[in-house]
């Protein structure tokens, strides 16, 4: 079998159909493929998507097995802080008030006596579900006005690109003392709104944008030419060609997005005590820079982590979703 | 007739003006007959075509005026949705670049398949089944293995058979093949046309195909119609043309062809560059570049003159044409 040497995994298909095969169809085939094939590089044989090459890129890249190592903790202790922290973060001592490192206590206590160790660790879960939901908010939102605006094109398209520039002349700090000062709900579903409302301009630009480059592919002309439906072209053959560059755009998004809720909590709109934050850990800390660091240090620590490991991840994955990186 | 385009007009506004692409394009397929649509790049053959298959990106496209009459129904005047339900089951398409025509992303199975589920809302097993039938019958060896391989780990003569059988999956009564072998070997280029005559033949379908390729066309085309600048200069049965061409660019498109006897000699090509779409010269388009013009010929647009009943041709002097 000519076709072997270039497809030994096929071996077994080409003995089948060998029978059925005429001599110049195989030898044309040969000849086709002689030159290295239509994509000469690599082995033929293994089933290759977008898909599949940045899993491959990314396993093998240090900067995402760190992040993602860094972003599994975080998620299983806000899921089960009580794992590795004893005690609940709201049994506060006055007389234990800035104490340093002590066994039970290894960050030491804060201005009110509570300890930092225990507050830390239940702050994660905070800072993850915010960060989560406002970037699957954001991301859906997003992804489905700016690709349906980038599909269809025309006066809607036009409505849509104006409503982002408006959004875009928010300041998003101002936007939240203006908008969550008036909110007294004390949960993370008014900041995430909030930062829904201010973030699915960004993507929404990014998914016409790739939606508009993915629509000009024959392909799509093809399915056209096949009589797919509208929807059908835009989930199947131009949703799964469009959607990286969203992925890689929402991974960061999501570590400003913690670093946001942070900031608006120290500023007094995003949660409020008796919640438990990291923003607000930082904010009640700050007073005492001087007596007692360590409660600032911690909880900034894991913040300043926390958001390096999230826009770690989003870069590996954008070098390993960008072929032209490779 | 099976499709017959009458007076087709199509223009594209951009902000630097309006390229009038198609001009007063008219031309019938009967049922079985092959079509060859030749002419240069931008001519107008492949808009021609768009607007026929209804996938014309409209803006910036316009289709000013004219008939689309397909299976004796005006195309234009219906609505997208029947539309949509003629094309791939009644009219296909085959795309002159098979690998950027398939999506990446999909394997071939699926989109073969997805031919019978959009149209005949069959299940994706059944669908799955109907494409491995679909690629054994354009020959791809272990279709059954293959079937769920992505579009790049096949070469580029199995692609193009692949989109042929996306093609004809449905068993269409029109199929519209765009420079099917442009992208293709010089020797998987005969296989890919034999393929598809031999297709045509059995689904007695009708044919265009759009080519800059005479070698092609002379071999599988029963009639042929030469574009220029949005319009048919000239339309006659194929070996008409090839025996006495009634028009000079028809004349200066075979002189063009490289010959085995004339091995050495400088090759003939017409002089000039195809007009500018968004300002076709007055009269004769092809006027600037005919070795033959005179004077009424840039006053006076030619019409399609009858040279006898089967061929037209769009110049004054057709008969010094025809006669050398």
């Amino acid at each position: 079998m000519p076709e072997q040497p270039f497809e030994p995994g096929r071996a077994i298909a080409g003995t089948g159909a060998g029978g059925a095969m005429d001599l110049a169809t195989t030898e044309a085939e040969t000849l086709e493929r002689s030159p290295g094939g239509p994509l000469g590089t690599g082995p033929a044989d293994r089933p290759r998507s977008l898909w599949s090459d940045a899993w491959r890129d990314l396993r093998r890249n240090p900067v995402f097995v760190v992040s993602a190592l860094v972003i599994l903790f975080l998620v299983v202790i806000s899921l089960w802080p009580s794992l590795i922290a004893s005690g609940s973060p709201l049994q506060c001592d006055l007389a234990k008030a800035q104490e340093g490192s002590q066994p039970g206590a290894p960050f030491g206590y804060d201005g009110q006596g509570c300890n930092v160790y225990t507050r830390t660790v239940y702050g994660a879960r905070t800072s993850v579900t915010v960060g989560v939901c406002a970037t699957l908010g954001v991301a859906l939102l997003g992804s489905v006005l700016g690709g349906l605006a980038g599909f269809f094109g025309g006066f809607w398209d036009s409505i849509l690109s104006r409503i982002t520039d408006v959004f875009f002349a928010i300041p998003v700090v101002l936007g939240g003392l203006v908008l969550l000062s008036v909110v007294t709900s004390n949960t993370v579903w008014p900041v995430i709104g909030f930062m829904v409302l201010l973030g699915w301009p960004q993507i929404s630009r990014i998914a016409r944008g790739s939606v508009i480059t993915a629509k000009q592919n024959d392909y799509v002309q093809a399915a056209r030419a096949l009589g797919a439906s509208h929807s059908r072209i835009l989930l199947r053959h131009i949703a799964p060609n469009a959607v990286a560059p969203v992925i890689v755009v929402a991974t960061i998004a999501l570590g400003t997005f913690i670093a946001l809720e942070a900031t608006l909590s120290y500023l007094g709109v995003g949660l409020k005590p008796p919640s438990v934050s990291w923003g607000i850990d930082i904010s009640a800390a700050s007073p005492y820079i001087r007596n007692a660091p360590h409660a600032l240090l911690w909880p900034s620590g894991a913040l300043a982590l926390t958001v390096l490991a999230f826009i770690m991840l989003g870069d590996a994955v954008r070098d390993a979703l960008d072929p032209k990186l490779r | 007739m099976l499709l017959e385009v009458r007076d087709l007009h199509v223009e594209f506004v951009t902000r630097d003006g309006v390229a009038k692409a198609v001009n007063g394009v008219s031309y019938a397929v009967g049922e079985g007959e092959t079509l060859a649509v030749l002419g240069e790049s931008g001519s107008g053959k492949s808009v021609t075509a768009q607007a026929v298959m209804g996938i014309l990106d409209t803006p910036p496209g316009r289709i000013g005026a004219g008939e689309i009459l397909f299976q004796g129904r005006d195309l234009l005047k219906l609505k997208e949705e029947e539309r949509r339900r003629i094309r791939g089951a009644r009219m296909a398409m085959i795309f002159q670049d098979a690998l950027s025509a398939l999506n990446p992303v999909l394997s071939v199975g699926d989109q073969l398949g997805e031919m019978f589920v959009v149209h005949r809302g069959m299940s994706k097993k059944d669908a799955r089944a109907r494409a491995v039938e679909l690629m054994d019958r354009v020959r791809i060896p272990g279709a059954a293995q293959r079937v769920r391989d992505y579009p790049h780990q096949f070469s580029g003569g199995m692609r193009q058979r692949i989109m042929i059988a996306m093609a004809l999956a449905l068993e269409p009564a029109l199929v519209i093949a765009d420079e099917p072998t442009t992208a293709l070997d010089v020797t998987v280029q005969a296989q890919v046309m034999d393929l598809l005559a031999e297709l045509q033949r059995e689904f007695h379908m009708g044919l265009i195909l759009i080519t800059h390729d005479l070698g092609v066309v002379a071999d599988v085309a029963d009639r042929i119609a030469v574009m220029y600048a949005g319009r048919i200069v000239e339309s006659a049965p194929v070996h008409d043309i090839y025996k006495a061409p009634a028009h000079p660019y028809t004349r200066g498109l075979l002189d063009s062809i490289p010959r085995l006897d004339q091995k050495g000699q400088e090759l003939y090509a017409i002089k000039g560059l195809p007009p500018n779409l968004m300002n076709i010269p007055p009269g004769c388009a092809f006027n600037p570049r005919c070795p033959m013009a005179q004077d009424v010929c840039r006053t006076d647009e030619p019409p399609l003159y009858e040279v006898d009943r089967h061929r037209g041709s769009a110049c004054h002097f057709w008969r010094d044409c025809v006669n050398g």
